[in-house]
């Protein structure tokens, strides 16, 4: 019996810890810089990985930066040698969370929450306070998050060459989708 | 003599036009065509990552690697191997039944919210 217990115990942490996560492998990351009339700027990651505990809104997403795709090869080989620099830093991270999260307040449609946090790209942290990001319940019992960020390039230290200057827009908007599976 | 010059002249710029217009519109890479830089069984590979990940990642990021497991988990578009390897696939998932297969993709990283490798642009090679 005495032995019983803490394996009891242990069943009943780690069906706790296991409640309340939704979690997502292939979540959606867009990032565009595009100028007018100039050629688009723009990739797609489809392998982010995002997960929220439910419980409490605490939610973090991470990015594997050469997963980042673009239409045109010699842009990505650009972004991920000189930019992104992805060899030395290959992640990009989220942790934060969102105010007053609860299950009860997520619906069919769309539902504003805000949140906090910080983004860590190219081995600098920036401090995100009070954005918004959309959450609903998608046709499966599955979360969905989504949501536009306008990030500066200036603030993750990554310096554009006065030759491309014109070419790459200073404000990157940050599209992104996750579709979150009750884990 | 000055229309042999002239000829000559826009020669080469055709032929520079056409190397430059290949070099800024070249083709992605082919994973699936690429001879793998490494051969590694799951467990090996995974217990690579376990003990060093930051060392594991330098030699493995951006490489094309092919990967003998078990497949743990599927969906249409992925494959994990192992329960540690996370593979997308390029095209829609030929396999139907967990089995031991060997899967070529490229090496983006280290996940480390859920200590996964992922890997991208995968296909399945036949036994």
């Amino acid at each position: 019996m005495n032995r019983l217990i803490p394996i009891i115990l242990l069943f009943f942490t780690v069906s706790i810890g296991a409640q309340g996560k939704y979690l997502t492998k292939t979540g959606t990351v867009t990032f565009e810089a595009s100028v007018p009339s100039f050629e688009e700027v723009k990739a797609t990651n489809n392998n982010t990985t995002a997960i929220i505990n439910t419980k409490n809104g605490e939610f973090a997403a991470l990015v594997l930066v050469k997963g980042f795709r673009f239409k045109n090869a010699l842009m990505e080989e650009h972004f991920n040698e000189n930019y992104a620099e992805s060899d030395q830093y290959p992640k990009a991270t989220f942790k934060g969370d969102i105010s007053g999260f609860s299950l009860d307040k997520v619906s069919n449609s769309n539902t504003k929450m805000t949140y906090n946090g910080s983004l860590t790209f190219h081995g600098k942290t920036k401090a995100l306070n009070g954005e918004t990001l959309n959450v609903s319940k998608g046709s499966d019992n599955n979360l969905i998050i989504s949501g536009e960020l306008k990030l500066n390039v200036a603030d993750f230290d990554i310096e554009i060459p006065k030759i491309v200057s014109n070419k790459l827009s200073r404000e990157v908007s940050v599209i992104y989708e996750f579709q979150l599976n009750k884990k | 003599m000055k229309k042999k010059i002239i000829l000559l002249v826009f020669a080469l710029l055709l032929i520079g036009a056409y190397f430059g217009y290949n070099y800024l519109y070249q083709d992605h890479r082919d994973i699936q065509a690429e001879v793998a830089d490494y051969s590694v069984k799951a467990s090996d590979f995974i217990t690579e990552f376990t003990s060093d990940s930051e060392t594991a990642q330098t030699k493995y990021l951006n490489k094309t690697i092919v990967i003998e497991g078990e497949i743990t988990t599927q969906t249409n578009n992925s494959i994990t191997l192992n329960n540690s390897i996370f593979c997308s696939l390029l095209e829609t998932n030929p396999v139907s039944e967990s089995q031991n297969i060997k899967v070529k993709g490229r090496c983006i990283g280290y996940d480390d919210l859920l200590e996964e490798i992922k890997l991208d642009q995968c296909s399945i090679i036949p036994n």
